[in-house]
């Protein structure tokens, strides 16, 4: 697999679990139309997987591994998402954050030379939008409640963290591999926080800045997973695909 | 209308923040541009960008060409329902 394939093998796994965050989540939402909203988050969630599956798999055998005959291990999904929503709160600003980092990764391969990456990078950005300001809606609201506010930038103080990691580095010593022409890791992930930045600062919340030499995360990093741990087994038991012998 | 209802409207349209005012909002989409921008429904939503958001998700029975939300108080009203036919106020 190229390393192109690798990232979108990356976001496509993200996708899958985000999709599955809405799908557990969904009776939380705070009305009838937030069903609507989150049901229809998740299956545009799990539609991007599926697209990207099939682009890295055309083949119906292939396809299967892909989407069915993963363990955790081998699932590439953005940390960030690995411990559970602990509040409303912590629902939007995580599925928010993910969306950011997933879109700002995606939108490097708008320009992309393979036309097939190209149209679902815009496919995806078409459904970014609606999600994002999904979030965004929601900080508006947030922010006029002290204890929510509260609740919203200390999960954005937990999970930017993550977010950032995502991204890697650019210098040869963290093990990535700029694809030629493309933004590397750090010019992607001063895209990204600038656009949390813009989002999040004129409501009154802080972006926590980055300690010099980086957050201390344990584990190390693996570049073709854009992750330090495997997927954790609980998890990987809400996520995995049940019954394949009814997929077809 | 009494705090007690207030209340029990509030959780009835599930806006559950104390801070947030619901407002509503009509909906306007056509599927294509021979289309006229057409009234397909009302939403309620505590800010523009939520009501963006689920008049979006709601109404997706066609892949609109465009849609619009309108806040319903936005609307002035030129000719009122059956009634009220008579606006200007007798001599």
């Amino acid at each position: 697999m190229t390393d192109v394939n690798d990232d979108l093998l990356c976001v496509a796994d993200t996708k899958l679990v985000l999709g599955n965050w809405f799908a557990e989540c969904v009776m939380n939402g705070r009305s009838l139309p937030d069903f609507a909203a989150m049901l229809g988050m998740c299956t545009a969630s799990y539609g991007q997987a599926r697209a990207i599956y099939q682009h890295l798999a055309p083949g119906q055998e292939a396809y299967a591994e892909l989407e069915r005959g993963r363990g955790p291990a081998e699932i590439r999904s953005m940390q960030l998402l690995d411990v559970p929503p602990q509040n409303w709160e912590d629902l939007v600003m995580a599925a928010y954050l993910a969306e950011q980092s997933s879109w700002a990764l995606m939108s490097s391969l708008l320009a992309t030379d393979d036309r097939a990456v190209a149209a679902i990078a815009r496919k995806i950005g078409e459904e970014a939008y609606f999600h994002l300001k999904y979030a965004t809606g929601w900080f508006k609201v947030i922010a006029s409640d002290v204890e929510g506010a509260e609740r919203l930038q200390d999960s954005l103080a937990r999970r930017i963290v993550l977010a950032r990691d995502w991204f890697g580095a650019d210098d040869p010593g963290g093990g990535v591999m700029p694809r030629e022409g493309a933004m590397g890791g750090r010019a992607l992930a001063d895209g990204f926080i600038r656009n949390v930045e813009r989002d999040l600062a004129p409501l009154g919340f802080q972006v926590p800045s980055e300690p010099a030499g980086g957050h201390a995360i344990a584990g190390s990093w693996d570049q073709t997973r854009r992750r330090r741990d495997d997927l954790p087994a609980g998890l990987f038991e809400v996520i995995r695909f049940k019954n394949p012998e009814y997929a077809h | 209308m009494t705090s007690e209802s207030k209340q029990k409207r509030s959780t009835v349209t599930g806006v559950t923040d104390p801070h947030s005012r619901p407002r509503y909002y009509e909906v306007f989409a056509r599927k294509d541009s021979s289309d006229a921008l057409t009234h397909v429904g009302s939403v309620e939503a505590p800010n523009d960008d939520l009501a963006e958001i689920r008049a979006w998700y709601v109404y997706d029975q066609h892949r609109w060409r465009e849609m619009c939300v309108v806040p319903t108080d936005a609307v002035v009203t030129v000719r009122p329902r059956a009634g009220d036919v008579i606006r200007i106020k007798p001599v």
